[in-house]
Formats: structure tokens, C-alpha cells, sequence
């Protein structure tokens, strides 16, 4: 299709309608008088900290895992060893999202699946196996536990694995994630504890690092999901400060922590990064002004060690296609240019295979080396916030925060982020956003290079997928038994009837998780707990 | 029907456990016509012994799918076999439906027990109701002895299907009060069962004064349950079910269930016939007859009244 | 007067939760006319069973990972009701594609228009909305 009979409406990705060149005269007035703000410095819009990355060059973090723990590890060092400066421990999705072992036959009806988007990670010691030899007291470490239901499992045993090495906790660096977002709106899974039981989890995970681990991000709250299911670049703002608002009302509801010292627990979030470069670089812009906002007006927070939101970005793998999948390569580098010229803390690229298959080597490596050329090769470290002061830039920011703040209202007026989960409000939003983006495909209004338009395709050689190994399943099945077999099966009872104890009442669930995997309980037998006490959440949806 | 398979062949495959013809019986029920009419015939004919036909509705967002699929637990832990005839809303533009209440029973998804069977309104005026009954009475004759009809809404539709069951459940939630005190199609009045469903809210004790305070009036209104679920955590279930069989033995005992399926009767023989009569009026208005008299009036050799009560000495004769 | 809508089976074989996909499927055959059932993520057993009680005019599996596990359900109801035809859209390698394909499913991936799926639906079931 010919670029010029496209249909000439010219809007950022979000709907907002774009001007065919800025002046000073566009800036709202309100915008303006922070507009000039120091970076580090309230509202934060200019970037986290005062000398960004000339200090501190972004963390490369990538996602990865499959197969058996050993293939995970693998890859991990694989990655560390080419570059990347912070690893993430993704667990198997059959089992982790829903809390099954192997053995459970929604897994064994698709066993080959097994170990295709993580390792699988049944006990503490397949969490061992997997951190073994991985420098986790001086790298930043992801320690998986996207899903909500499973995020205790894989802290606790991460935690635990750290404790057995003799590292104290009190100075053990990292994440969790455990994410509404994920669990509740974008990858809805078969079972899933009901959402005020997934708020008490959070809270409890961020009362726990509050008191034992001070140096762990407990929870990180990540819009990528909410945008990667359709959300548009100011709904994933809203929202994602909707969900924030609900942590931070629990803890203030618990009396249970300092509220500054919560709000610095969810302050480290993500975003997705997509491919209108100039709309998302003002998103991030966007997201830390809002932060402030927030935390001052409805929190009394000015700190600034804590009204500085951190930021990670994952490039949209829902961008990549699988026809030509080497542009691919150059949709990646477009989007991590967006984060960087945003400021983010941390980048995780997609794969350029990512429409096929998980990562191939290649494509993992390819994710670390498009950020080392950003980072070496284009002196986009030398100067923060290089978009600051672009009459476009900052019209558009402040755009997106007003929008965002309706939208973040349209929410709170329905009873807040748990409400519009709960009755599939916000996955009506996301589809009707998914429908217009088909339908734009479809009339051709939406140009995507390799697919609607421009398909020759002479690429010397073909991207066939990478599958993942073949014995994860079998190796998996082999260990359960074996923990079975050998575990204190006294000490494991007892510590499952205690956990189920807790989860009945209203005690903090990490001290009796954490025995647990020390004792160890399996995956399912704690997924087991959780669907007995707990039930299962209504989906709002048919999936 | 696509294989030529004779419908009484069908129907005894049905009777013998055939779930692949006992499902085809229930597209003839659903497409209606001629074959339906045939399939009636068969049902009767066939003295199966009574099921115990439940309807349960409320609006969307009670939790009806959710109580329906804990129902069915129930059911299948006293070893008793239920199907399920779950009925969603048809697109009025498109006619096409989205029909996900299976999903919902996933519990259920293999257990030779449950039948479950996904039907969408179709937007036609009294042939759901039709085709409904006649679906249950073909998964009677086919020995399945408890049958759920479970539909969403409100409005005279699902009034109209509920009153097809012996017995109602009516699902609401706390905080109801404005939809009990509109009552506009009389569910307050058809329902002998009332659940307040996710009871863990604000509400509960407010929406049950409201019930109670609607169905004072009722014979019998102080004996209608009222009972309270949270049912994703199966919270409340077990009573329900409970409800609903001593309820059903209640009404069987006092000869009401007789009188209401004779009721039942009257009203499915009554529907039937405006049926029939709609269909033959429209083919007569479009034929050459209906033309005829409409040029009469436009010319103004005949009144409208005149004109419509010669084509209706036409349907008579016929 | 138009024939009764077809009925069309919507499945997910895999256990991963997306689902957009599915959804946007669901819509836009039910905006040409279509009944669509939807059961969610099911096991080749569960998406027989369906496929037999709801008396299905076609049935259309969301799949990814390994074919394998779409092979498995593609079998079952080819030996539960041959006559019913099957098609899948979802992530899948273009060799994947190319092996299902030549067992007689179709097969849309990523990027897809829905104008071509609707049309496919059409065609295996041999029916239009008017």
C-alpha cells in the first residue's frame, strides 16, 4: 500500500490527536511550571536521579528460562557472560501460574509443554539447582513469581536457597514481581486465587522484606502486561497507579509498616515499551510525575529517596512478527532507544524470534548486544532526559498525565483496580482497544512492514523456533518422586498444616512459606492449600 | 437433519446412551419445525419417569454460572446425574451469540454424570421457551434426572423459561434493592428459592429485609428460603442444593408440583399455538391473500378491521 | 428466512492464559452471525466431549507450544466426530503450520485478518448469515 493514500489522521498510538509541529504555546500552563524541574529532583518527570546514567548505565535484564533447572542456569550464565547485568529466573507456566506439580493432569495433558516458558521449579531444591553458581549477592536477580498465587513459592525458596549459602538476608539485593496485571488481566489462567486473597499475599510479601530483607523489591507492579492485553499507553498509567493505590491503601489499612517505606516496596514497576518511540519515551516521563503526584497528594509523601519512581521496560513482544523475523532486530532496538530516551533503570528486549518461539541463543544474545551499542556506541549516556524541553515532548507528557489521572478516576469511582478486575471492566477496555487495532489492520490504515505491506522476503536463512529442550517433563516427574521419596515427611506435614493455618487466619504467610520450602513442600501441595482456603477467582472473562 | 438418520433411530440411540444422538435431538429441539413437532411426539410416547427440571436466573453478574457449576457438585457427590441447559442472549444485530457458561463448569469437563449444553436465545418470541422444554423433556426421556435450566436476566424471557421448571431459583446480590423493588416481569413472585449470592459483601442483611419484605405478600412467602452463598468459595452451596431438593419434595408431596405442571402445560399448549398461528399469519400476509386485502384499504373499498377479519375466516377454513 | 446459526467450538489447548486472541476470534464470528461456544483451556478429552454434546458444525483450537499437544486434541475429535471439521490459529513455527496443514487444518497465525478466518468459517460449515 502506498504510504501517501494512506488515510491522513495523525494520532499518537493512544488516540491523542498530534499537531504537525510544536511551539511553546502548546505546553499546558500547569506543565510548564515544573517543566524545568532538575532530574532527581520533584516531580521527577526529567528522570529518577540527578546524574542518570553517566553514574549508573541502565541494568540489561532479560527474561529467560526453560526446560530443566541445569538448562536455566545455563542460559542465566550464558547471559550474564555476554553482558547482561542482572538476571531474571522465569519458572515453567504450566505449573508455576496455576501452583500444579508435573504429576496434575491439566499438565500431564500437555507434557511436552513442560518447561517451554521456564524451568520447572517444584521444591527448593530444583530452585538450587537453578541459582547454582549464579553471583546473587553482587547481581541484581529476578527471582520469578510473576503470577500472583505463585509468587511466595518462588521467594521463599529463592530466599531460602540464599540463606542456605549463609548470605543474611538483610543485605540480599533484588526483585519479585507478582503482578495483578499478569495474573489478573492479561494471562488469566485456569485457577487463580481470588483477587482480596492476591492483595493480602502482596502486602504480607512487603510487610516480610520490610522487616527481614530491606534491600528486596517485594512486589513491582507491571504495566507491561496491562499494555501487552490492550490497555492504551494512558490507561496502563492509570491503571497502574490504580493497583499502587491498592497496596498502599492495605498497608496504610494494616497499620503494619511505615508508609513511606511501602511506597519506596512498590516504587520499582515496569512498563512496556512499543513502537510510537516518542509516546512511550513521555509515558516513563509521564509515570514519574504522576508518582510524585500521587505519593504528595493522597499519601503526604514528599521524600524524594522515595517519590522517585523506578522504572524497568520490556519492548512489546506482541510487536514482533513472525514474517521476516529480522526486522524483528530493528523493532527491538526502536523500542529500547524509547526506553532509554525515557530513562528507565532497566531494559529487557524481546527476542527477534519471540512470534515463533522463546529465545533461541542468537536472539538472547542479540537482546544484550542492541543495548551495548545503545549504551557504547551512541553517547546517549552522557546527557539525562535528552527529550527535555522539546515543545512536542512536553505537551505530550503532560497529555498523557491528564488522561491518565481520568482514566485512574473512571477506576476509583468504580471501587478501584480490584473492582474493574473483578467485574472485567478493564479487560472490556483492553479488547475494545484490540478490536480497533485488528480492524485498523484489516481496512489497512495500520502499515506493518513484512505483514500488510512490503512481504518479499529474501532473508538468506530461515528462524525455525527454538523449542525448548525434550526431557524436562520426564527429569521433572523423576525429581518429585524423588522429593517424595527422600524428604522429613513429618517436618513437611507439618509445615503445609501450618501454612494452611495461617492462610485461614490472618498472620503473615512468608514465615510459614519460608519453612515450608525449607522442609521441602512441593508446588502443588502448596497450590493445594491455596485452592482449598482460598477458592477460585470468578474470571470476568471466557477465555 | 445433515445424515438422513431417521429421527425414532435417533431417538432410541438417545434413550441408550448415545450422547453424540442425544446431543443431535437437541439441535432438532433447538431448530424447531416440523422434526421438532415429531420429536415431541416421541418424548411423550415414551413415559420416561419425571425429572426434576430447576430454573435459576438472576441478573448478569450474580454469579448464577458460578452457583450453577457448585450446584453441579453437589449433585455429583450424591452419585446423581445433571445436565445443564445454560442459555445465553443472541446479538440482536447479528443473531450470532457468544455462549461461555461452560467454561465456568470446568470441573465438570469429562464426568460422564453431566451433560451440559450451551443455547443461545435466538431473539425469536417464545420459540427459546419451546425449544427449551422440549429439550429438557428429550434429556428426560433420556434418564437424566435432574435438569438445570439456567438462564440470565431478569425480564419476561427468563420468567417465561423459569416458569417452565417446577421450581425457581432466583440469585441476587447484596445491595440489590432497586432491581427487587422493580420487579418488572413478577420473577419476585415465580422464585421459591432466593440466594444472596457473594455474601462476603456490604449489604446482606438490607437485601434480605428487601426480599422478604417483596414476597410477604405471597401464600407461603415466610417458607421461601432465603440463603446466602459466596459461591467461588463453594461458601453456602451445600444448602442451596439442600433447598432445592427438600423444596421439590415439598411441592411434589403437597400436589402443587402437579398443579403447576398442568399449568405448565396449559401455557407450553397456549405458546405453541400462537406460535403456529404467528407463522401462519405471516406467510398469509406476505401471500397473495394479505396483498389483496392490503389494496382493498389503500384504496379505500375496505376498513382495516374488515380486511383482517376476512383473512382470518382465510386461516380458519384452512 | 435464514437456517438456524452454525455452532462453532472455541478451545484452547495449551494452559497459558491469553486471551485476547480467542476473544477477538469469538467476536467477530459472532458479529458474521455464528454461535460460538466457548470451554476455555481444555484437555483433548474435555474438548471431545464438547465437541460431542454441543452438536458443533465446526470447531476452531487456539494453540501454541508444541504441536504435539494440538495433534493430540486434532486426533481425538477426528475419532469422536470425523465429519466435523477443524481449524486453529494461534503462535505456532511455519514447519508446525506446513505438518498441520497437511493433515487437512487450517491454520492462522499471528497477524491473520479476520476477514479470512470469517470466511473460513463460512466455507467449512457451509453456511452465511444473511
Amino acid at each position: 500500500m502506498n504510504h501517501d493514500s494512506r488515510p491522513q489522521r495523525w494520532n499518537s498510538v493512544s488516540g491523542i490527536p498530534l499537531k504537525s509541529f510544536y511551539s511553546a504555546e502548546d505546553i499546558p500552563a500547569e506543565h510548564r511550571r515544573v517543566m524545568d524541574a532538575s532530574p532527581g529532583a520533584a516531580p521527577f518527570h526529567r528522570g529518577a536521579y540527578p546524574t542518570g546514567y553517566r553514574t549508573k548505565a541502565w541494568r540489561i535484564f532479560q527474561l529467560s528460562g526453560f526446560g530443566k533447572p541445569e538448562d536455566e542456569n545455563a542460559r542465566i550464565k550464558f547471559l550474564l557472560a555476554n553482558g547482561e547485568t542482572g538476571f531474571l529466573m522465569e519458572h515453567d507456566r504450566n505449573t508455576g501460574d496455576h501452583c500444579y506439580n508435573v504429576d496434575h493432569p491439566d499438565v500431564l495433558a500437555r507434557r511436552e509443554d513442560v518447561g517451554l516458558t521456564g524451568a520447572v521449579m517444584q521444591s527448593v531444591r530444583d530452585i538450587a539447582i537453578c541459582m547454582d553458581g549464579l553471583p546473587i549477592e553482587s547481581t541484581y536477580g529476578h527471582a520469578g513469581g510473576a503470577v500472583v498465587q505463585h509468587a511466595p513459592f518462588a521467594l521463599a525458596g529463592y530466599w531460602t536457597v540464599a540463606k542456605r549459602r549463609g548470605i543474611d538476608l538483610r543485605t540480599l539485593a533484588g526483585t519479585g514481581q507478582s503482578d495483578f496485571f499478569l495474573t489478573y488481566l492479561g494471562c488469566v489462567t485456569k485457577q487463580q486465587i481470588p483477587t482480596p486473597a492476591g492483595l493480602r499475599f502482596n502486602a504480607d510479601i512487603m510487610e516480610f522484606c520490610s522487616k527481614h530483607l530491606p534491600r528486596w523489591v517485594p512486589v513491582s507492579i507491571a504495566g507491561y502486561n496491562g499494555a501487552d492485553s490492550g490497555l492504551n499507553a494512558y490507561q496502563e498509567l492509570g491503571a497502574l497507579f490504580a493497583n499502587a493505590v491498592e497496596y498502599l491503601d492495605e498497608i496504610k489499612r494494616r497499620g503494619s509498616m511505615p508508609m513511606e517505606e511501602a511506597a519506596r516496596g512498590c516504587g520499582g514497576v515496569s512498563f512496556r515499551m512499543s513502537m510510537d518511540i516518542i509516546e512511550e519515551a513521555c509515558k516513563l516521563r509521564a509515570a514519574r510525575l504522576m508518582w510524585t503526584q500521587l505519593l504528595e497528594r493522597r499519601y503526604g509523601i514528599t521524600n524524594p529517596k522515595v517519590a522517585n519512581l523506578r522504572i524497568h521496560c520490556v519492548t512489546a513482544g506482541s510487536m514482533m512478527t513472525w514474517q521476516q523475523p529480522l526486522n524483528n532486530i530493528v523493532r527491538g532496538t526502536l523500542m529500547a532507544l524509547a526506553g532509554v530516551l525515557g530513562g528507565v533503570q532497566s531494559l529487557g528486549v524481546s527476542g527477534y524470534d519471540e512470534a515463533l518461539s522463546i529465545p533461541s541463543e542468537h536472539a538472547h544474545q542479540m537482546s544484550v548486544r542492541i543495548q551495548q551499542v545503545l549504551q557504547n556506541e551512541t553517547n546517549l549516556c552522557a546527557v539525562t532526559d535528552p527529550l527535555g524541553g522539546s515543545y512536542y515532548v512536553e505537551t505530550l507528557t503532560a497529555q498523557l498525565v491528564e488522561r491518565a489521572w481520568q482514566f485512574f478516576e473512571e477506576i476509583e469511582q468504580q471501587g478501584g483496580f480490584l473492582a474493574t478486575l473483578d467485574s472485567g471492566w478493564l479487560h472490556a477496555r483492553a479488547a475494545e482497544n484490540q478490536h480497533a487495532e485488528f480492524m485498523a489492520q484489516d481496512s489497512g490504515e495500520r502499515v506493518v512492514v513484512g505483514v500488510t505491506d512490503f512481504r518479499e522476503d529474501i532473508s538468506p536463512y530461515a528462524v525455525d523456533g527454538f523449542m525448548g529442550v525434550d526431557d524436562a517433563f520426564e527429569v521433572a516427574l523423576a525429581r518429585l518422586e524423588e522429593v517424595r521419596r527422600t524428604r522429613g515427611e513429618r517436618r513437611a506435614g507439618d509445615a503445609l498444616r501450618e501454612l494452611e493455618r495461617v492462610c485461614r487466619g490472618s498472620e503473615n504467610i512468608m514465615p510459614a512459606m519460608m519453612e515450608a520450602l525449607d522442609a521441602d513442600v512441593t508446588l502443588g501441595e502448596v497450590g493445594d492449600v491455596w485452592r482449598d482456603v482460598f477458592g477460585d477467582w470468578n474470571t470476568p472473562i471466557q477465555t | 437433519m445433515s445424515t438422513g438418520t431417521p429421527l425414532h433411530v435417533l431417538f432410541d440411540r438417545a434413550r441408550g446412551g448415545e450422547r453424540g444422538a442425544l446431543a443431535r435431538l437437541l439441535s432438532v429441539a433447538e431448530a424447531g419445525g416440523e422434526d421438532a413437532a415429531a420429536l415431541d411426539s416421541l418424548c411423550a410416547a415414551s413415559a420416561a419417569p419425571r425429572a426434576r427440571t430447576i430454573g435459576i436466573t438472576g441478573a448478569p453478574g450474580a454469579g448464577k454460572s458460578t452457583l450453577t457449576a457448585a450446584l453441579l457438585g453437589c449433585a455429583r457427590r450424591e452419585s446423581q446425574p445433571v445436565a445443564v441447559l445454560a442459555i445465553d442472549p443472541s446479538s440482536p444485530l447479528t443473531g450470532g451469540a457468544i455462549l461461555g457458561d461452560r467454561v465456568r463448569m470446568h470441573h465438570a469437563a469429562v464426568d460422564e454424570g453431566v451433560f451440559i449444553r450451551s443455547l443461545a436465545s435466538r431473539g425469536q418470541q417464545g420459540g427459546l421457551a419451546q425449544a427449551t422444554s422440549l429439550g429438557a423433556r428429550v434429556l428426560e426421556a433420556c434418564g437424566w434426572p435432574w435438569i438445570l435450566l439456567e438462564t440470565v436476566g431478569i425480564g419476561q424471557v427468563e420468567v417465561e423459561i423459569s416458569g417452565r421448571a417446577d421450581l425457581v431459583v432466583v440469585v441476587l446480590n447484596p445491595g440489590w434493592g432497586d432491581e427487587i423493588q422493580a420487579n418488572k416481569a413478577g420473577l419476585m413472585e415465580v422464585a421459591d428459592i432466593f440466594v444472596i449470592n457473594k455474601a462476603d459483601r456490604d449489604g446482606v442483611a438490607q437485601t434480605r429485609r428487601d426480599i422478604e419484605g417483596a414476597i410477604a405478600a405471597r401464600p407461603g412467602g415466610a417458607e421461601i428460603p432465603v440463603i446466602e452463598t459466596v459461591a467461588t468459595r463453594g461458601e453456602g452451596v451445600e444448602g442451596v442444593w439442600a433447598a432445592i431438593a427438600a423444596r421439590h419434595a415439598a411441592l411434589e408431596a403437597s400436589g402443587l408440583l402437579a398443579t403447576r405442571r398442568r399449568g405448565r402445560i396449559a401455557a407450553e399448549l397456549e405458546s405453541a399455538v400462537m406460535s403456529a398461528l404467528r407463522r401462519r399469519v405471516a406467510v398469509l400476509l406476505a401471500g397473495d391473500a394479505g396483498l389483496r386485502e392490503r389494496a382493498r384499504i389503500e384504496a379505500g373499498a375496505s376498513g382495516i378491521h374488515e380486511g383482517a377479519r376476512a383473512l382470518l375466516d382465510a386461516i380458519v377454513r384452512d | 428466512m435464514t437456517s438456524a446459526p452454525k455452532r462453532i467450538l472455541m478451545a484452547k489447548t495449551g494452559l497459558d492464559g491469553h486471551w485476547r486472541g480467542p476473544t477477538i476470534v469469538a467476536r467477530a464470528l459472532r458479529d458474521a452471525g455464528f454461535e460460538v461456544i466457548m470451554v476455555g483451556m481444555v484437555t483433548a478429552d474435555e474438548v471431545v466431549r464438547a465437541a460431542i454434546d454441543e452438536d458443533v458444525d465446526l470447531v476452531g483450537l487456539n494453540i501454541g507450544g508444541h504441536v504435539e499437544v494440538a495433534e493430540r486434541a486434532i486426533a481425538a475429535i477426528r475419532a469422536a466426530r470425523p465429519e466435523v471439521p477443524i481449524f486453529c490459529g494461534g503462535v505456532v513455527p511455519p514447519w508446525a503450520k506446513k505438518r498441520l496443514e497437511e493433515k487437512g487444518v487450517e491454520v492462522f497465525p499471528p497477524g491473520s485478518q479476520l476477514p479470512e478466518i470469517v470466511e473460513a468459517a463460512r466455507r467449512l460449515t457451509g453456511w452465511q448469515a444473511a
